[in-house]
């Protein structure tokens, strides 16, 4: 009977309860144990032994649940990225409150007709003066392309090497930078005094 | 159309793809051969120009030009718009922080003067400081200014020779050099005669490179010439290869770092045989060049 009972108990994953079942079949109806108090300990080790293994029927639900889990995370990710950036504000084209207050107001002068006439007449000779300095600039513009083009007419009579070697754009010229015209020159060995500022321009991030 | 067909009868795979493939192989075959008639056709043209070489020499020249280093003096008009102008913009604008400023001063003043004056009641609202008034601050600036002393617009009074850069600060200047040429020296701008192998921009930085005594940094806008000047020789000098002369220019900036600092030579203010090289404006030019030399170069020296 004993033999019998350790080669089931090695052979398969069989649950607890058919343990228990085949003894009390085995002992009788009424229950109580007649074999001594050996079979009793006997008992409690097959009840125990099968309680510590890992039950296998829950792996698969498992994965299942942490891979739903982190769907909805992603998904709640997804909404809130949906949400387009704040549009940063043009702080030119917002005119501060403290220059719509009245008092800073100048009062508007009284013009007399001479002055107000003179001031016609000036601003159309302005007109005519900077209509002629404009044709100017754009006549000589257009000599300065037909100087060109003529240039490059002769060289491309001249070799065909050459002219294209002329037509290759030049790397090197650009960034190109030169300081304009000042009101006065600069002097030589000038040390500027040095300054210190506050920069307080807000900074926006998206 | 060989290549093609012989493709097409070793791969019967399926009717499709060999459909597609000979449409496929069709374009390519016709492609190629277009390409290989054009190719053949530039060599040609290339063998031609190379085998005749043509009766002008080349030479590259420099337009080198300082921009002005200060701003213009005025006309009358435009005196007069720029005061109506800031007369305008001062009328329409608002009071700004300094003059509310130097309101509220010049008021408190008026009222510390006047008789019914409480003076517990003022320093109370202004926590009994000593406050700089607005005009303080002014006087302070102007001071400051004061002390400064600019470099001065107009240093051409004294007669600066033309051979230095200094001079006519408010005016573009263009460098003109003396070169034999033929027999005769003239003033003209710095080139130098193309050689074989170089580009004419090249030859025209080996011209500027060149010029003794004197070492220019100079930008040049692009590889592309912005003048021409063609001539034929004096019968004499003509032979059956060359016949004349055709001089590509190239326009340059002198940039700021160039050491033309040195002490430029102390001559009388018209040009002597002494001078190497001059700065002109563009309206000077007429003095110096030759008539049909002028009237080639003076399209693209730009004024403005």
């Amino acid at each position: 009977m004993l033999s019998c009972l350790v080669y089931l108990r090695n052979s398969s994953p069989l649950p607890l309860i058919w343990y228990v079942v085949l003894h009390s079949s085995l002992m009788g109806v009424d229950g109580h144990v007649s074999q001594g108090p050996w079979f009793a300990s006997v008992l409690t080790l097959k009840t125990s032994a099968p309680l510590r293994a890992e039950p296998k029927k829950k792996k698969k639900v498992d994965p299942r649940r942490e891979q739903m889990v982190r769907e909805r995370l992603k998904k709640k990710l997804k909404k809130l990225e949906r949400v387009p950036p704040e549009l940063i504000p043009i702080e030119d084209f917002t005119t501060p409150a403290k220059y719509m207050d009245e008092t800073r107001v100048r009062g508007a002068p009284q013009l007399p007709f001479e002055e107000s006439e003179r001031r016609a007449l000036l601003l159309k000779e302005w007109s005519r003066y900077k209509q002629t300095q404009h044709r100017a600039e754009m006549e000589a513009v257009g000599l300065a392309v037909e100087a060109q083009r003529e240039a490059l007419e002769e060289l491309r009579l001249e070799s065909e090497e050459l002219y294209q070697a002329a037509l290759r754009p030049d790397p090197l010229l650009f960034p190109f930078n030169h300081q304009g015209p000042s009101y006065t020159p600069p002097k030589a060995q000038y040390e500027a005094p040095e300054g210190k500022y506050n920069n307080i321009t807000k900074v926006y991030t998206q | 159309m060989a290549a093609p067909c012989s493709r097409m009868a070793s791969r019967p795979i399926c009717q499709f793809i060999t459909n597609v493939r000979r449409t496929g192989l069709k374009h390519t075959g016709v492609r190629q051969i277009s390409l290989g008639s054009a190719c053949r056709a530039a060599t040609q043209t290339r063998s031609k120009t190379e085998s005749v070489a043509s009766p002008w020499k080349l030479y590259g020249a420099v337009c080198l030009q300082r921009l002005p280093v200060i701003s213009q003096e005025r006309n009358p008009i435009e005196d007069q718009f720029a005061e109506l102008m800031h007369q305008m913009e001062l009328e329409r604008s608002l009071l700004s922080d300094h003059e509310q400023r130097l309101l509220e001063d010049s008021e408190r003043m008026t009222r510390k003067q006047a008789d019914n004056y409480d003076s517990d009641e003022e320093e109370a609202d202004y926590g009994g400081q000593e406050t700089i008034t607005a005009q303080d601050q002014e006087d302070t600036w102007e001071q400051k200014l004061k002390h400064f002393q600019p470099a001065l617009r107009d240093r051409d009074v004294g007669g600066t020779p033309l051979g230095s850069v200094e001079r006519c600060l408010g005016d573009s200047l263009v460098l003109l050099v003396q070169q034999t040429v033929g027999k005769e020296t003239i003033w003209l701008l710095p080139q130098a005669q193309w050689e074989a192998g170089e580009t004419l921009r090249q030859t025209a930085e080996r011209g500027l490179s060149s010029l003794p005594e004197a070492d220019f940094k100079a930008t040049f806008l692009g590889n592309t010439p912005c003048g021409v000047y063609r001539y034929k020789f004096p019968k004499e000098v003509r032979t059956e290869r060359c016949v004349g002369a055709k001089v590509f220019f190239f326009k340059a900036f002198l940039s700021a770092g160039s050491a033309s600092q040195k002490e430029p030579f102390l001559s009388a203010g018209s040009a002597s045989q002494n001078e190497p090289f001059l700065w002109v404006k563009k309206t000077e030019l007429q003095g110096y060049l030759k008539p049909p030399y002028l009237e080639k170069v003076d399209r693209f020296i730009l004024n403005l």
